[in-house]
């Protein structure tokens, strides 16, 4: 067990429904991280960012990995991408795209930005409850997690 | 077409035979292509001498790397990979080093690579990390487009 293993997921999904059917998902597979559903690219930002609330670490962790959405109003997911790419802090933290968007000029996109993996939206439950528990086999339990500069750690 | 095979750069024989045997025993057959050191694996995915001929050296669909290794090291492969303007350098990159150290597994990460899995100590284990290398790689997981031209289009 290493100590990222520990920290919460990054749910960054505006589509409600869709946040739903992962959310029980996670809970149907027994995922022990916490996951945190945040509806917006903005909203993802000011929490990789710790901006305002966020910036109390001991309640809002720097998360394990992000499960990103492409299509999200506001800042999209690419320019969420692109954004953490330029930020020391947080560049290393690995980022599944879960969207529904196949074209293969998308995926490329999202790898040339940085993006760790691609997957596309599964629509029935059990299809969600397999990926969700290869999500957390593979990143949670089997990938070695970067070693994270956080703010406290700086300071010492 | 069958499908592309994985690389594996490797060049430690005992290894090399653990890693092929816990493929082996995975339920679906996977081709793996084994190369022992960072120079043949970058004439490998340059498609240079003796490697021109894709159809008997097929372009991989995931690369295992190791760091240390022979001439160029894990390392410099992925940063060669990585600068290419072809659409291979968006070919994910699996790290499976014994290396532990936050150094490595940052500097991977920093150079591009998709995910760090170091070697088990057992070889249930290894199997265990080959089936879950499978079920995510090559199953869930949306791979690239290696045919798609080198510049992707952002989304509108």
């Amino acid at each position: 067990m290493t100590e990222g293993n520990l920290r919460p997921i990054l749910l960054v999904e505006d589509d409600s429904s869709d946040a739903n059917l992962l959310c029980r998902a996670f809970e149907k597979a027994h995922v022990l991280n916490r996951v945190i559903h945040l509806p917006s690219g903005d909203e993802a930002l000011g929490y990789l960012a710790g901006v305002k609330e966020y910036a109390d670490r001991t309640l809002y962790p720097l998360p394990a990995l992000i499960l990103l959405d492409l299509k999200l109003p506001g800042l999209t997911g690419m320019q969420l991408l692109q954004w953490k790419r330029a930020h020391e802090n947080v560049r290393r933290i690995p980022v599944v795209v879960l969207t529904g968007d196949k074209d293969p000029q998308t995926v490329a996109a999202a790898y040339d930005l940085g993006a760790n993996s691609y997957l596309v939206k599964r629509a029935k439950s059990s299809e969600i409850l397999t990926m969700v528990k290869a999500i957390d086999q593979y990143w949670v339990k089997l990938n070695e997690d970067p070693l994270l500069v956080t703010g406290a750690d700086a300071g010492g | 077409m069958p499908e592309a095979p994985v690389l594996l750069v490797e060049d430690d024989p005992a290894d090399v035979r653990l890693i092929q045997r816990a493929f082996g025993k995975l339920p679906d057959m996977i081709k793996v292509i084994r190369l022992t050191n960072g120079d043949e694996a970058v004439s490998y995915l340059a498609g240079d001498a003796p490697y021109e001929n894709r159809g008997t050296h097929p372009m991989p669909r995931v690369v295992l790397l190791d760091i240390k290794l022979p001439r160029r090291s894990g390392f410099e492969v992925l940063e060669w990979l990585r600068r290419q303007t072809t659409a291979i350098k968006r070919l994910p990159v699996v790290m499976l080093t014994s290396s532990r150290h936050s150094v490595d597994i940052n500097r991977a990460y920093d150079l591009g690579a998709n995910s760090y899995l170091t070697k088990p100590d057992t070889a249930s284990q290894l199997e265990d990390l080959a089936l879950r290398f499978q079920e995510y790689w090559l199953s869930l997981n949306e791979l690239p487009d290696l045919h798609t031209g080198p510049t992707a289009k952002a989304p509108r």
